[in-house]
């Protein structure tokens, strides 16, 4: 171990980026090198005389300040469609429409016209429809939700346009049904209307047992924005809370993260079977102390006068 | 936030109902809870946030975005700059998330977003050559940095607190003098505690390079400063 490698290394020794071994060999060195050892004091001093530099901390304020413009402005914010690695997700598409009325109006425009253009004929014949129905037919079947392509043949007055159209469709059965199922597990995380999550959560909050809806539960109290689909799911979820882990923390990051008092009242009686968990107490403890809510405070106390001493 | 921790668990927007600051309430929350809340898987989280779930990003958000704010504040000596950073760091992650494909890490890959924009308004910033070392607040007060460099300890001395200031100055001005990416790296070694390895994946480059430009840093600053007591 020569002085050059020392003197090479002791910035990284300073910044405790050197392996083990090298650390060990740099000190040994120094004990030993005088020439060395002033190097490395006198790196240390450069480090300590580099704080010496004053610097502004961030205080709670300016983090919340910046988190509620961050949050402000993620709200007219549109993350960037990868179509390559993500699959069309229609009700994603409906929900941009519905805050871009501009953006619908065109689209509506474009897809009028090239509907249009595929029921006529460039040169003067009258309109043919692709499938052989009527061209009024065809729009009232069906409405067009986007152009694809548009070929022009050369030399012609031949246009070809490729486009995707999308049906409604209605489907009935039992709640017990697969399809149906998928179909509610679909509406519960990706629907923008609260109602019809609401109404999707409340037909699977009876069958926790599935290991899918569980899952949809569970997504719905940890994510959901509107307090009652929270509700709902934590109402399904209660009966889980002894034998499924997941569910539990579920419950507990309710109880002391939601910031609707009556979820985090829910959770306090769904956890009440399970009371005796440390970290159910934990949370009891604190809930006891800090919580805003006044009547979730009493019901904490409650819970834990009623419990039996444990050392 | 040091490369080899663990991404703290965050508690969402919603403890904004405790009207105190995430990181206050993130250190009195219970262990199990701490744990319970780890389990949520940050690919999930991702995922999540890809298909256009906001709470999820912000829940994403919540685990950097102290660590990001205070590298933008300590670069740019102002809350307004650093908070412009820190918006469109997080902007620009919630516009692309979409071609995050897990190739590396989140957290480097916040870090190459935020790095970048540190980068260019320390580029603009060598563009306008500003002398003086000031710092702005929130409320667009200036004021000297030379000024925060006061010995508050009872008996200090007049003399000790006019060194201090004056090499507090020479600090900053001889900081000034780094090139952008040497700067970078130094605040991110030496303020940030970050390893060379994160700060060569945040570059978009290797650890050796970071080494490298590392070395030239504390070279140049050494040099500037040689001859302080």
């Amino acid at each position: 171990m020569n002085c050059e490698w020392v003197k090479e290394n002791v910035t990284l020794y300073v910044y405790d980026e050197l392996a083990d071994d090298a650390r060990h060999e740099v000190e040994q060195h120094a004990h030993r090198c005088i020439d060395c050892a002033r190097e490395l004091k006198t790196v240390r001093e450069f480090h300590q005389q580099m704080n010496v530099l004053p610097q502004l901390e961030v205080t709670p304020n300016l983090l919340a300040s910046a988190r509620m413009e961050l949050q402000e402005a993620l709200e007219t914010t549109e993350q960037k469609r990868n179509w390559t690695r993500l699959a069309f997700d229609p009700m994603h598409w409906l929900r941009q429409m519905r805050f871009s009325p501009a953006l619908a109006a065109v689209l509506l425009m474009v897809g009028f016209g090239g509907g249009m253009g595929t029921m006529y004929r460039m040169a003067k014949s009258g309109p043919v429809a692709p499938n052989g129905g009527t061209p009024n037919q065809q729009t009232q079947e069906a409405s067009i939700s986007g152009i694809r392509n548009i070929v022009q043949q050369p030399g012609s007055n031949q246009v070809q346009i490729q486009y995707d159209k999308t049906f409604p469709e209605q489907v009935s059965g039992s709640i017990d049904d697969p399809h149906i199922q998928q179909l509610l597990l679909y509406a519960a995380r990706n629907n923008y209307n609260s109602g019809l999550r609401m109404d999707s959560i409340d037909l699977l909050k009876d069958k926790p047992q599935d290991d899918r809806v569980r899952e949809a539960l569970i997504f719905a109290l940890r994510y959901d924005s509107n307090p009652g689909v929270r509700l709902k799911a934590e109402e399904g979820l209660a009966s889980f809370v002894k034998q499924d882990i997941r569910v539990r923390n579920a419950m507990l990051e309710a109880l002391l993260n939601d910031n609707n008092p009556g979820v985090r009242a829910g959770a306090l009686h769904a956890l009440e079977p399970v009371k005796t968990d440390t970290s159910v107490r934990q949370a009891l403890q604190q809930l006891a102390q800090e919580d805003p809510s006044q009547f979730v405070r009493t019901e904490s106390r409650r819970l834990l006068a009623s419990m039996p001493q444990i050392d | 936030m040091p490369a080899d921790a663990v991404a703290v668990p965050s508690d969402g927007w919603k403890s904004a109902k405790m009207g105190q600051s995430g990181s206050q309430i993130n250190s009195r929350r219970g262990h199990m809870v701490g744990q319970s809340l780890s389990r949520v898987n940050d690919a999930e989280l991702i995922r999540e946030a890809q298909r256009g779930n906001r709470q999820a990003f912000e829940d994403l958000v919540r685990q950097y975005d102290h660590a990001v704010l205070r590298l933008a504040l300590h670069l740019t000596g102002s809350e307004q700059d650093a908070k412009d950073i820190y918006q469109d760091a997080f902007l620009k992650a919630y516009r692309n998330l979409g071609s995050f494909r897990f190739e590396c890490s989140f957290y480097t890959w916040i870090y190459r977003i935020v790095t970048n924009l540190c980068l260019d308004h320390l580029r603009k910033r060598q563009v306008r050559k500003e002398d003086a070392p000031v710092v702005t607040d929130s409320s667009g007060e200036e004021y000297s940095l030379i000024d925060q460099v006061a010995d508050d300890r009872s008996g200090a001395s007049p003399e000790r607190d006019l060194m201090r200031r004056e090499l507090g100055a020479r600090i900053a001005k001889a900081l000034e003098k780094l090139t952008p990416r040497e700067r970078m790296v130094f605040e991110m070694k030496h303020y940030q505690g970050l390893k060379l390895r994160t700060i060569g994946d945040a570059l978009n480059t290797t650890e050796e390079t970071a080494k490298n430009t590392l070395f030239r840093a504390t070279q140049k600053l050494r040099a500037a400063l040689a001859d302080v007591r």
